[in-house]
């Protein structure tokens, strides 16, 4: 059933390739990873008779959406420079032991400490790849080694365990999404509104040309990083709350998931011009509902994991942007 | 006495997205002749010899070259058929040796049962440059132990010693100097004399009428015509490029040279590792001041150097406000403004859009909240003011010509009001109309009171546009001429060398 109708799609795009000038195929290009949403949506729909768009479920999926939402901002920033990041879920593991020790303290207290671990690791992966000159790829990679050590570490006899409250009165699914939708608001307007937007994107498009054109690409870097940290930071705070407590496998995967989903979302490898802010949003709500859509249909997690791995490849050799395929820095 | 013909292409078209870059060309090339494709920037011609040598790919046409229909794959497999190019831009790697870079692609030669005898390779690349007379460059060393020019030679090597049957040179000499220049018009010679053709593309009219038996013209992508060099001027071929008649003033016309104004910026004692020594020099309020000198000679790091973009500089650069230019960020603080002669590299984003590479550095003044409309009114003003040949500015500048991707970089510094603009190469690779209308900006600004200055290779031009030439040698300023009537090619090329 799928198949057909995929087919039926993707011929329909192609004839609309063929005959378009350049300009409808920006456009065209830029609604793609909507129109892979949609298929997602509507295959779910069928293969579950429409329980997926049931309301519990939508709720579900809602809820599952949350901390990927809020760490993808971050890793935006930096794909945006074309640079990658793949400390990030490590990065929530540990942020996450520190808030959830810190929350039998205050709950003050523990935001404020995953905040600060989290900026402290991204300055440090800051300080490698743009002091040092090391690729971004390379030094995340390290830095995912060692903090996936500290994670198991720190957890090797009992999983960190946070204070009642967390689980208990914060575990609000309304207060979660108004915490995720005002995270957004602020980051779109940011993005948008402020330069900010368009030096990312410059120095992903050329970072010569972006100094030359006065942008701070070493200074604009830095921060990106130190605050793409900060927001995972946040974003483990969520996820302890969710929880309730990590254990050694805390964050796992997570920085694959975080970047697949922006990648889905339509958002160029090589960052640059062809970046946009919904590429976070759709991205991350086709991958959930990917996610939640084969739980549903009854696969266990490992063969699930295969499927999305088909999937994802599919995807991606119909859906990505070669023009803008480039070298990462 | 009519001739064979060599090339015979038929019906040639190639779209960029809505750009028709060349329309359904038909040309024809004889045998035993230089024959030169002229026209504006963005008229089609690199386009057209580029799906001829595979650099493209052909969109519609055929190419029949000596008979045999052709559609090369790539460039290796041009040259196989016998066309071959050479590239306007660097067409050599950096990493391989000289020998690698000669044979890049065509190693099968040297291969048996497997094996690459690299002794063989080398030794048959220095042959080949021995018997071009550059028996100063070894084939074994790697290519980029060698300058620009040099590596060109080698280009030219590379693309000649197979005998190819049609040679194309792409606007290649304004990356030359004299003695460069010289080589490559033996070579051109040698390829008439054997009966075979030569496609000549430039810029340089004067150089076109000297080296060519027959010259087509091509405007915005479409053949207008071919005539035979010694029965056109100069001035009829700019109106057959341009479709109407150019003004006759090219550069200023006045030769009261000033230097009346306050000194807006200066740079004192400023060395820069391997580039500068030593150097100072003060750019005054309304008035052009030239650079001049070979192109090692270190003239390029000046710009650079003023805007605060030069890595280990020592000395100072000095604002009239007494604020001293150390960083980039400072430097369009203060209105200055820096076009590099790497256009593609270092002054645009060739992987954006129009309208970002023109607010970038004016996004700061625009205030917050940054209004979407408020930047397209703002790139769309100042790409108008400048007229770039565009279809919204939301195209991208890696779709668009030299001289149109100069103009975005003009109106990007025009949108910054700049006062101060330091501009290296500033018509390096334009067609003459583009250069005529920023020959008049610049005498425009220059009335207006600001502070100009321009680094340039073509001697014509800093003589043309300049109140006062500084030029250069091994890195220092080696004289200093006043603008004036009698002020010869002859005066800076002395000081030069």
């Amino acid at each position: 059933m799928s198949d057909t109708n995929n087919s039926a799609v993707m011929a329909n795009a192609m004839g609309e390739k063929g005959k378009g000038g350049l300009l409808t195929k920006v456009n065209f290009r830029s609604i793609l990873p909507l129109i892979g949403f949609a298929l997602i949506l509507l295959f779910f729909a069928v293969a579950t008779q429409g329980k997926i768009v049931q309301m519990k479920n939508l709720r579900l999926i809602l809820n599952s959406t949350y901390v990927l939402m809020i760490s993808a901002i971050g890793v935006f920033m930096i794909m945006s420079m074309g640079s990658l990041d793949f400390s990030q879920g490590s990065m929530i593991g540990v942020c996450c032991i520190v808030v959830c020790t810190l929350s039998h303290v205050s709950p003050v207290l523990s935001v404020v400490g995953g905040i600060l671990t989290g900026a402290v690791i991204g300055a440090v992966n800051a300080y490698f790849h743009v002091r040092r000159q090391i690729a971004s790829f390379i030094v995340t990679i390290c830095m995912m080694f060692l903090l996936r050590g500290i994670v198991a570490f720190l957890t090797t006899n009992a999983p960190a365990q946070g204070a009642g409250y967390l689980q208990g009165s914060l575990n609000n699914p309304t207060l979660l999404l108004t915490i995720t939708v005002v995270c957004l608001a602020v980051f779109y307007v940011v993005f948008n509104f402020t330069p900010l937007g368009s030096n990312l994107k410059a120095i992903g498009a050329s970072q010569t040309a972006a100094r030359f054109a006065g942008i701070k690409v070493q200074k604009t870097k830095t921060l990106v990083y130190i605050a793409a940290g900060a927001i995972t930071g946040f974003a483990a705070f969520i996820l302890a709350i969710r929880n309730g407590s990590v254990t050694a496998t805390g964050g796992n995967m997570m920085e694959t998931q975080i970047m697949l989903a922006l990648v889905l979302g339509g958002l160029p490898i090589s960052g640059g011009a062809k970046v946009r802010f919904s590429n976070i949003v759709v991205g991350v709500l086709t991958y959930c509902i990917l996610d939640r859509g084969l739980s549903m249909m009854g696969f266990e997690a490992a063969p699930k994991q295969l499927i999305m791995g088909v999937v994802f490849l599919v995807f991606l050799a119909l859906f990505s942007d070669r023009d803008s395929n480039q070298v990462i820095k | 006495m009519a001739k064979e013909v060599m090339l015979h292409a038929v019906g040639i078209d190639k779209q960029f997205g809505p750009t028709h870059a060349v329309d359904h060309v038909s040309l024809d090339f004889n045998k035993g002749e230089i024959h030169a494709l002229i026209g504006e920037n963005g008229s089609g011609k690199s386009t057209f010899t580029n799906m001829l040598t595979g650099i493209i790919s052909i969109g519609e046409g055929t190419f029949e070259l000596d008979g045999e229909r052709i559609e090369p794959k790539n460039q290796v497999d041009a040259n196989h058929h016998g066309a071959a190019v050479i590239v306007q831009e660097q067409g050599t790697l950096d990493g391989l040796t000289v020998a690698e870079n000669m044979f890049l692609g065509d190693e099968d030669q040297f291969i048996s049962g497997g094996i690459k005898n690299t002794g063989a390779m080398i030794k048959k690349a220095q042959e080949l440059l021995d018997s071009y007379g550059l028996d100063y460059i070894k084939a074994v060393d790697p290519i980029e132990n060698y300058n620009f020019e040099d590596r060109k030679l080698v280009e030219i090597v590379k693309s000649t010693w197979f005998g190819p049957k049609v040679l194309v040179v792409d606007e290649t000499t304004t990356a030359l100097s004299q003695n460069g220049r010289a080589e490559l018009f033996t070579v051109m010679n040698k390829v008439r004399e054997d009966n075979r053709t030569v496609i000549f593309i430039s810029h340089d009219m004067a150089e076109v009428l000297a080296m060519s038996d027959t010259i087509s013209i091509l405007r915005d992508g479409e053949f207008i015509k071919t005539v035979s060099a010694k029965d056109v001027t100069e001035d009829e071929l700019k109106t057959l490029m341009v479709g109407r008649q150019m003004s006759e003033h090219y550069y200023r016309e006045d030769y009261e040279g000033s230097m009346a104004g306050d000194v807006a910026i200066s740079m004192k004692d400023v060395s820069v590792p391997n580039q500068l020594e030593d150097v100072s020099l003060d750019l005054h309020k309304g008035e052009i001041l030239g650079i001049g000198g070979l192109s090692e000679c270190g003239m390029h790091e000046v710009g650079k150097a003023l805007f605060g973009a030069s890595f280990e500089r020592s000395g100072e650069v000095t604002l009239a406000d007494g604020t001293s230019v150390k960083d980039i960020n400072t430097a369009i603080n203060h209105s200055i403004a820096y076009a590099s002669k790497d256009r593609d590299n270092e002054s645009l984003l060739t992987a954006d859009t129009i309208q970002d590479n023109i607010t970038l550095p004016s996004l700061r003044k625009m205030g917050l909240p940054l209004s979407k409309r408020r930047q397209k009114q703002f790139a769309n003003k100042y790409a108008k003011e400048m007229s770039v040949k565009m279809v919204n500015t939301d195209q991208f500048v890696s779709a668009l010509s030299g001289g149109n991707k100069q103009k975005v970089v003009l109106a990007r510094w025009l949108g910054a009001e700049s006062d101060i603009l330091l501009l290296d190469s500033p018509t390096r690779g334009i067609d003459i109309k583009v250069k005529a209308d920023i020959y008049a900006l610049l005498d425009e600004m220059r009335k207006q009171g600001k502070a100009i200055l321009v680094i340039s290779e073509e001697i014509m031009e800093l003589i043309g546009m300049c109140d006062r030439i500084l030029v250069m040698k091994d890195h220092k300023i080696n004289g200093e001429l006043e603008r004036s009537r009698e002020l010869t090619e002859q005066d800076l090329i002395a000081l030069m060398v």
